[in-house]
């Protein structure tokens, strides 16, 4: 290259101008995303950011007053057909299990009751089941299969010391049945 | 020559730029059209949009933007007029290290180029 000095500089110059060109258009890009939004709305403008700042604290106030309102609001929830559903079910049916008439609310602590409950009735009915099941196995003269009456039987008996005590029946049950 | 290569000049451009002659036009323009079919235009574009994201500068145009468009009601606001009202502003912002690195490069275009 002829390394004139008057060279150098327009070519400096040159790319300058190349530079400058770029940023143009990187700048008339910006503003044609910003004229965009703007126009369209999609930025959050001064106005909208007040007229939302306001609805926020509005809705913030009625949120944190204690009204009624909110006590109804809770316990009776308006679905989209305008029903409302009371929180706690109240239709009566019978159980399939005991028979006995259930109001719907409270049909699941009543099973945990009726089919046995909680830690200690669920390792009766489990001890009473396997014991049922070998009473089963080893003879069959046993026609209803069915652990859970023994069980509720077994709680009713011995509500002390469930445990022993229904293990020494079931015991008892089998050495007669053998 | 093909003039739809070249952009039509921002309006802030020096006078003395525009005094240096056809000579210097018609440099541009050959040297516009190199980059555009080597490709190198394209990748310079990438690299200085990514550097002015990078370092914020689009970030600060942007905001520029949105202070003008409050300020004269966002319906009545038109391309032209944002480009005008941040060229200036983004001329000058631009970090100096993404204007060397980018200068460089174009230079290196320009010698590799063979002119």
């Amino acid at each position: 290259m002829s390394g004139a000095d008057g060279n150098k500089s327009s070519q400096t110059e040159l790319s300058s101008q190349v530079f400058l060109d770029l940023v143009d258009s990187v700048i008339a890009d910006v503003a044609s995303e910003c004229h965009r939004v703007a126009r369209l709305g999609l930025d959050r403008d001064l106005e909208v950011v007040e007229e939302e700042l306001r609805l926020s604290v509005e809705a913030r106030a009625k949120v944190a007053d204690p009204s009624n309102n909110l006590e109804t609001n809770t316990k009776f929830v308006v679905d989209i057909f305008g029903q409302t559903h009371p929180p706690v079910a109240s239709e009566v049916f019978n159980c399939m299990n005991c028979g006995r008439q259930i109001v719907a609310g409270r049909f699941a602590p009543h099973l945990e009751k009726c089919m046995g409950k909680g830690r200690k009735a669920r390792a009766k009915a489990t001890r009473s089941t396997t014991a049922a099941q070998n009473r089963y196995a080893r003879h069959s003269p046993n026609p209803r299969y069915s652990p859970y009456p023994n069980s509720v039987s077994e709680n009713q008996l011995a509500s002390g010391s469930p445990g022993v005590a229904g293990e020494d029946c079931t015991v008892r049950e089998n050495v007669k049945g053998g | 020559m093909k003039h739809s290569v070249n952009r039509p000049p921002t309006p802030d451009e020096d006078d003395a730029a525009e005094g240096f002659e056809k000579d210097e036009l018609t440099l541009r323009e050959i040297i516009n059209v190199k980059l555009v079919e080597s490709g190198e235009k394209e990748n310079l574009m990438e690299l200085v949009r990514d550097r002015l994201v990078e370092c914020g500068w689009k970030d600060e145009m942007r905001i520029a933007c949105r202070e003008h468009v409050k300020k004269k009601g966002r319906k009545d606001v038109t391309v032209d007029e944002l480009i005008r009202v941040i060229t200036p502003k983004g001329r000058a912002s631009v970090p100096d290290s993404v204007k060397a690195e980018l200068l460089n490069r174009i230079q290196n275009f320009i010698v590799s180029a063979a002119l």
